[in-house]
């Protein structure tokens, strides 16, 4: 199971790689519609983000641009996202059919989420509102990533994938008032790289309040992943939930046996645990309580061994 | 001076060639080989044990065709190129190269003097396996290779991690590639990021022990002190180092994704595709083979060129027209649209089973089949344009 990738289509729409102006790309452009365009600037001879944007505002009918990405931003090196995110504010009006925004389509052959050095994002939140789905990628190592309390009508699908996840944003994000939201999924990752919140934090996504939509929840990719399935085992928004997620973290036989005590997850169309540490016995008896065939237990192996650093639980993806 | 491989098998025009392999016996690198040689219905092959050459007591035959093949995996030969007991060490990489290029010369010189040919050069066999000269010369011919501050004879030594340091800081480089100048299978390879003062990060195979020593590891490490990083960088340095730019990879699924393609007589015939979630996409380092077709549709759909990325490793084989095989590294960048060479390998055709690309010549013939087919039609060439 592969946790970070390129998407290969984002909003349904073929993942399509703006040429540069540079770049000897002879084949005329897809329709503005029929792709979801991704920018990247980097490693590519002198050309900015910046000259990018202006070349994809030149070149594409972007009134009509529905879906986006935006890959690695910087030259050579790493650079902040803030200015990112100023150009995309400054030009919304330039993307009134924009649903789907991707920020910060990075694997970590071309840099690590910990060093992303992520913004504020909550200005593009408050400037394009008709956006549907947002993915976050990157971590909260130094308080980069940051997002304050918004009202969004129209977003129904929100994810951060992180190796660290600021409290500060996971509070915010609980804070929100997002009546359309449908799926909420945190990849809350590890201390070391800022991922602090505690289950205390989590508490108004337990509780379902303010996404009286939501249909999917993913708590995820965090060290802390027995005390979340404890949360989870009496939490009011698993009823209204068709899949969970507690995938990616070091889920073990403290949270399943809470898992099994709890309340009912029957009706739960999907649970996806892989990447845990669930004993066998106990992973069975999930799988027999939810349904074989709803439940993701699939193992990983490690990739890597630091031998100084590795403890005995890792979570999929931090560094 | 060996006669060029270009200049046809020895003997007679017309005979058919009679092969020898200078390798390692009952190896499957000879043994693939010989098998292809049988195949096509050729006297079977005569192995000359590098051991033999090393020891001075090899000798060839006046109608021989003579192919290189690797000297590794072999303890005693080890021992002797490289000065070490343990196989499994990285250090001692210099002296094999010296060690190496002067069997290959000797090699060479007795061929010559039996009226044998040899299908590769000792001069670009010096070449090839300098990962410094072999950047210069693909790089001074057009073809493109990531950004070296290493590249070439005249580029100051690399004398540990200060220096690889200051070589990232002066040419802007925050993510490097260091490889051991004579290195092979990713040996002694660190991908190495940094970010800002203090922040580092590298990925490698080298295992570094409590008294120092460095062992090759199957299973990749990651290093994330400068401590560390340099301890293991200041090892490797004596043996001499190549740094390049570290350009990200394009990834399918997840995974990195590099090709290894075998260019025969200027051909490109065989290709495979290596993937990995880690930046080393070799196999034994969890690399696995990827979907070839998969990847030429990636190319084409991204508007890229299946066939520029081919030509551009017939263009670094190119630069060495008197190796009759070479095993180009070709690295595609993220978006597929552009293409770099990574390395260039002389014994880079180890790829059991695979048959040749569509369109090379080379359909249903294995690395090995495609060169002993090369060989046939250089003879039947030489056969044809020879004064009757």
């Amino acid at each position: 199971m592969t946790d970070i990738d390129h998407p290969e289509t984002f909003r349904g729409l073929p993942v399509f790689t703006l040429p540069g102006p540079s770049d000897e790309h002879t084949e005329p452009l897809p329709a503005a519609d029929a792709v979801a365009w991704r920018l990247e600037s980097a490693w590519q001879d002198g050309l900015t983000f910046d000259l990018l944007w202006r070349h994809f505002l030149d070149t594409v009918d972007t009134t009509r641009v529905r879906a986006l990405l935006v890959g690695p931003w910087w030259q050579e090196e790493y650079t902040p996202f803030g200015p990112v995110i100023a150009l995309l504010t400054a030009h919304a009006e330039r993307l009134p059919a924009l649903r789907a925004l991707f920020l910060a389509d990075v694997v970590s052959e071309e840099c690590e989420l910990s060093w992303l050095e992520m913004a504020d994002i909550t200005p593009v939140v408050e400037a394009f509102e008709g956006l549907e789905e947002l993915t976050v990628r990157g971590c909260g190592e130094q308080g980069a990533l940051a997002l304050r309390p918004v009202r969004h009508p129209a977003l129904r699908s929100l994810r951060f994938e992180s190796g660290g996840l600021p409290s500060a944003l996971v509070r915010a994000i609980g804070a929100s008032e997002l009546p359309a939201l449908e799926r909420l999924e945190l990849w809350l990752g590890v201390t070391e790289y800022g991922g602090d919140a505690t289950v205390g934090d989590l508490a108004p996504l337990l509780s379902g309040a303010g996404f009286p939509r939501l249909r999917h929840l993913g708590l995820q990719n965090s060290e802390i992943q027995d005390e979340i399935a404890a949360a989870i085992a009496s939490a009011p928004v698993v009823t209204r939930l068709e899949s969970l997620s507690l995938a990616m973290g070091t889920l073990g036989d403290t949270g399943a046996e809470a898992l099994l005590s709890g309340q009912p997850l029957t009706h739960l169309a999907a649970l996806d645990l892989h990447h845990h540490y669930i004993s066998d016995p106990l992973i069975k008896r999930l799988a027999a309580l939810v349904g074989p065939d709803r439940v993701n237990g699939e193992l990983d192996e490690a990739e890597y061994w630091d031998a100084e650093e590795d403890e005995e639980r890792y979570v999929a993806i931090s560094e | 001076m060996s006669r060029s491989a270009s200049s046809g098998p020895g003997g007679p025009p017309g005979a058919a060639p009679r092969f020898a392999v200078v390798g390692v016996p009952g190896n499957r690198r000879v043994t693939l080989f010989g098998d292809a040689v049988r195949a096509a219905g050729l006297p079977a092959v005569r192995v000359v044990p590098w051991l033999d050459v090393l020891r001075g007591t090899a000798a060839f035959r006046p109608d021989e065709t003579v192919r290189l093949d690797s000297p590794g995996e072999d303890p005693g030969v080890e021992r002797l190129l490289r000065a070490v007991e343990d196989p499994t060490r990285v250090e001692g990489t210099a002296l094999w190269y010296a060690r190496f290029t002067a069997a290959v010369r000797e090699v060479a010189r007795a061929a010559e003097e039996a009226g044998a040919t040899l299908l590769d050069s000792p001069q670009e066999v010096t070449v090839l396996f300098d990962k410094r000269l072999c950047h210069a010369v693909l790089h001074g011919a057009g073809v493109p290779v990531p950004a070296s501050p290493t590249s070439g004879a005249q580029a100051p030594a690399v004398r540990g991690w200060a220096d690889v340091r200051a070589l990232m800081t002066a040419h802007g480089m925050p993510r490097v590639f260091v490889k051991l100048a004579h290195g092979s299978s990713a040996s002694g390879v660190l991908a190495l990021e940094t970010a800002g003062p203090g922040r580092v990060r590298a990925t490698t195979s080298v295992e570094r022990d409590a008294g120092g020593r460095l062992f090759n590891s199957l299973r990749l490490r990651r290093c994330t002190t400068e401590r560390e990083v340099a301890a293991i960088v200041d090892a490797l340095a004596p043996d001499g180092l190549h740094v390049e730019r570290w350009l990200p990879k394009a990834t399918v699924r997840g995974r990195a994704a590099d090709l290894r393609v075998v260019v025969v007589a200027g051909r490109a015939t065989h290709a495979v595709v290596r993937t990995s979630r880690s930046p080393l996409t070799n196999l034994h380092l969890g690399g696995e083979r990827g979907d070839l077709d998969g990847i030429r549709a990636a190319v084409r759909e991204s508007g890229g060129s299946w066939e520029d990325a081919l030509s551009v490793c017939e263009r670094a084989a190119a630069r060495f027209p008197d190796t009759l095989c070479v095993g180009v590294d070709l690295l595609p960048s993220t978006g597929w649209r552009r293409f770099a060479v990574g390395e260039v390998n002389a014994f880079g055709d180890l790829l059991p089973r695979l048959t040749g690309l569509k369109g090379s010549g080379a359909e249903g013939q294995d690395t090995y089949a495609a060169q002993v087919a090369a060989v046939l039609n250089r003879a039947g060439n030489h056969r044809a344009t020879a004064p009757s």
